[in-house]
């Protein structure tokens, strides 16, 4: 399973991380774009790497360190190998979101935010996804759902978890 | 010169094509309603029957309510929208144009006219459907009709001419002359006016200056931007390239896309991808000395950097924080260079206003608001979807005659909140508010970008206020004061009124909070952070006193101040509320009406949502 443990981050090693930056030229300004294709490969930014994305761009480890908490779309912990974007938006929250939210927290037994014990889901409440005529909606690795209620979203997650330990090498191709 | 109509604009994409297509709306809205299994099965069904076709994926018409919608064009004739395409009618349709030579009457909502193709007849042409009606289609003229990944389709329907149109008829003057004479003013929600913003920094001095779109389209339930990208991606392109000649010595310019938009991201890659191969990008420009490139930026989730100069920090790899104004990017933006910052709506109108000229453009719209708004509208209404109007458009025709009125029709309108975490809630009494950037201000709520959201009777204004301070409270980036405390402060104020715990004062209170908040705020995001609190207590002030008084919420959503009752008379003693009910809180028997214990009732809503006859309240 893909970014379960720290014990697959080991493996990154500090000349794949000094390639990845210079393929951005090493520069200051372009330091949000390599922490993002640094995420995208290892699901996460743990803190030994962001340190040596500091040293070879330049920049102090705290100004680092600022840059990657300011957004929050970086992580600093792995993560589950299904995110579970639910949108809690206005128009989402008026047609009943929240409920959502509750009924997922209730069927995984996990809290905003955290990773399932088996590390296929996180749970990951989102302001818009901008598709609020299908209101309420959840995006999961890309893949939108629409018009949801607690128990088509009960078995959506049944879905992925039957299609997950069937094949448990792919990953969910996102929507294009 | 007037614009093409969406007749000639459709001929375009049906030259030469002598078999069948059909359209499938694949935008975000599309593909979370199913569209892409609706695709296999169209490619399956044509394949059983022998059927040579052609399937061309579409961006949003806007007619989110009736996705997945999928259109059906034969040879020279118009082209037939079906609304809420499942599996089961695919065989009917195809049955209806392939064997009959008509049309499926039962499932088809409009037909879109082509012109020198003929009509069906007894189906209503799109822009005489109440939905279409009122509404004027120029920044989203293309979107739902053209394939957004072909840059061939975006040519046939007069793309890129503005662009030839400029370089070889126009000096840069000429071009911010007609942004002057069109009146358009930032669609992102600023309302400053374009021809300006290009003229101040076509005057900064610099020998390399910046144009960068906006694309961080943040505010919870609007999906203007997100619209046109997927659906239209290259006139946003063509936009910044009229920014680049108009403000003179810019080579590069930046789309910074928030990255909960992938489709659009992927769409735009698209774009530039295509538009560099044909030299609409990149390198002498069409034979000319004009140069200029673009590079996506993706955002990483922060709203705050939806304004311009936390943008801009975020773009040169900084925290998005903003900073004082001026210095104003149009003296030094991106590393310090004279940078031209606009928003997707407005990019998007850029190639229109050359092509037709500004006296066209400023022909639609009100006084001081000229040309269209694009909105979402969505909430508690029949009609949700992408909607352009004229500027100046009553909130009623908005809500009622293009929104085609409530979802429900037993539960009436209670207000319409404008604007997204910056604007308010406009009541009933508001209703014939014409929606342009003055007026709506002076109703209390701003136009912002284009996100209404409609409320109904069942709605809580205070839940409401609540809703959207959390939001704001959340995305402050903390650099200042009055945002970081004085939000916070307020939203442990709404929150306390929510749970049943509000104090006489209170209200007083957050009114004092909020004209702090305001004035004294760095940046929009907290200066605009108080709007959506004092427009609702202008408005709703009963219903705030309801809560802390009475400690009741007549809207029936804070949990704790709710007491659900059955309605003898309304009861009809079906018995649907007592099996729904996981705490055993509602007894009944047969042929009694039913009862609601209080004491354990957990105010799930379980029995009020399965009661067909509205007895529960």
């Amino acid at each position: 399973m893909a970014h379960s443990d720290s014990a697959a981050i080991v493996q990154i090693t500090d000349e794949e991380i000094d390639h990845i930056c210079e393929e951005f030229g090493n520069r200051e300004g372009a330091v949000v774009q390599i922490l993002q294709t640094i995420q995208e490969k290892y699901g996460y930014v743990p803190a030994e790497i962001l340190e040596r994305v500091g040293d070879d761009l330049g920049i102090p480890h705290s100004k680092m360190f600022g840059v990657l908490t300011f957004y929050s779309q970086f992580y600093r912990e792995p993560r589950g190998k299904f995110i579970l974007k639910v949108c809690v938006g206005t128009a989402c929250h008026v047609r009943g979101a929240g409920l959502l939210v509750d009924k997922i927290k209730e069927n995984l037994n996990v809290e905003e935010g955290e990773n399932t014990e088996d590390m296929l889901f996180t749970l990951e409440p989102v302001s818009c996804l901008g598709s609020c005529a299908l209101a309420p909606m959840a995006m999961v690795n890309g893949n939108t759902y629409g018009k949801l209620s607690g128990d088509k979203m009960v078995e959506i997650l049944r879905q992925i978890k039957d299609e997950s330990s069937a094949e448990p090498v792919s990953e969910a191709t996102p929507a294009s | 010169m007037a614009t093409q109509t969406v007749e000639e604009m459709a001929a375009g994409l049906f030259h030469d094509v002598a078999i069948p297509t059909i359209h499938i709306g694949m935008a975000t809205c599309g593909l979370a309603a199913g569209a892409r299994s609706i695709e296999e099965l169209v490619v399956k069904e044509l394949e059983k029957r022998g059927i040579d076709a052609r399937i061309v994926p579409t961006g949003c018409i806007g007619m989110c309510h009736n996705e997945p919608l999928v259109d059906i064009t034969m040879p020279g004739k118009y082209r037939v929208s079906y609304r809420n395409v499942k599996a089961l009618i695919i065989p009917q349709i195809f049955d209806a144009h392939f064997v009959k030579g008509e049309f499926a009457k039962k499932y088809a909502v409009c037909q879109i006219p082509i012109a020198g193709h003929t009509a069906y007849e007894g189906l209503p042409l799109m822009a005489e459907t109440g939905f279409f009606k009122g509404q004027v289609k120029i920044v989203s003229s293309r979107c739902g009709l053209i394939d957004p990944s072909s840059i061939d389709d975006y040519i046939a329907t007069n793309g890129y001419k503005a662009l030839r149109k400029m370089l070889t008829e126009m000096t840069p003057e000429i071009v911010i002359d007609e942004m002057t004479k069109s009146g358009l003013r930032g669609r992102g929600g600023g309302g400053f006016y374009t021809g300006l913003k290009w003229k101040l920094t076509r005057q900064s001095p610099g020998e390399e200056k910046y144009v960068v779109c906006n694309a961080d389209e943040g505010d919870p339930g609007a999906f203007m931007d997100r619209s046109i990208l997927e659906g239209d991606p290259h006139s946003v392109l063509e936009g910044m390239l009229a920014a680049a000649y108009a403000i003179g010595n810019a080579k590069k310019g930046y789309i910074y896309c928030r990255a909960e938009y992938p489709l659009a991201i992927k769409r735009l890659r698209k774009a530039i991808d295509d538009a560099r191969e044909r030299n609409f990008l990149g390198d002498n420009i069409l034979g000319t000395d004009f140069s200029f490139d673009i590079t996506i930026k993706e955002g990483a989730g922060a709203y705050v950097c939806g304004e311009e100069t936390a943008l801009l920090a975020s773009l040169m790899g900084e925290r998005g924080m903003p900073w004082p104004k001026p210095p104003f990017p149009a003296q030094k933006g991106v590393w310090g260079k004279p940078t031209v910052i606009n928003n997707v709506e407005t990019l998007g109108n850029v190639g229109h206003i050359i092509l037709s000229g500004g006296d066209w453009y400023a022909s639609y719209g009100s006084e001081k608001t000229k040309g269209t708004k694009t909105f979402a509208l969505t909430g508690s209404i029949k009609n949700s979807g992408l909607i352009e109007v004229p500027a100046g458009t009553p909130l009623r025709s908005i809500v009622f005659d293009i929104g085609g009125g409530m979802l429900e029709k037993k539960i009436p309108f209670k207000a319409a909140q404008l604007g997204g975490p910056s604007g308010g809630c406009i009541p009933v009494t508001g209703l014939d508010t014409p929606v342009d950037f003055e007026n709506v201000i002076a109703a209390g709520a701003i136009m912002g970008s284009g996100g209404i959201v409609i409320m109904d009777e069942a709605s809580c204004i205070v839940d409401t206020a609540k809703f959207f301070l959390k939001f704001t409270q959340d995305e402050s980036c903390g650099e200042c004061t009055p945002c970081r405390v004085g939000s916070k402060i307020m939203l442990e104020i709404l929150t306390r009124i929510t749970e049943g715990k509000g104090q006489e004062g209170d209200l007083d209170e957050l009114i004092r909070l909020s004209m702090y908040v305001k004035s004294n705020s760095l940046c929009g995001l907290g200066a605009a952070a108080p709007n959506p609190v004092l427009s609702t207590i202008r408005y709703f002030r009963e219903e705030f006193e309801a809560h802390i008084r009475d400690k009741h919420c007549p809207g029936t959503v804070c949990a704790n101040l709710i007491k659900y009752v059955v309605i003898e008379e309304d009861c009809t003693t079906c018995g649907l509320c007592e099996p729904v009910c996981p705490t055993g809180s509602v007894t009944w028997d047969k042929g009694e009406v039913a009862h609601i214990n209080l004491e354990t009732c957990i105010r799930c809503k379980a029995c009020v949502d399965a009661c067909k006859f509205r007895a529960i309240i």
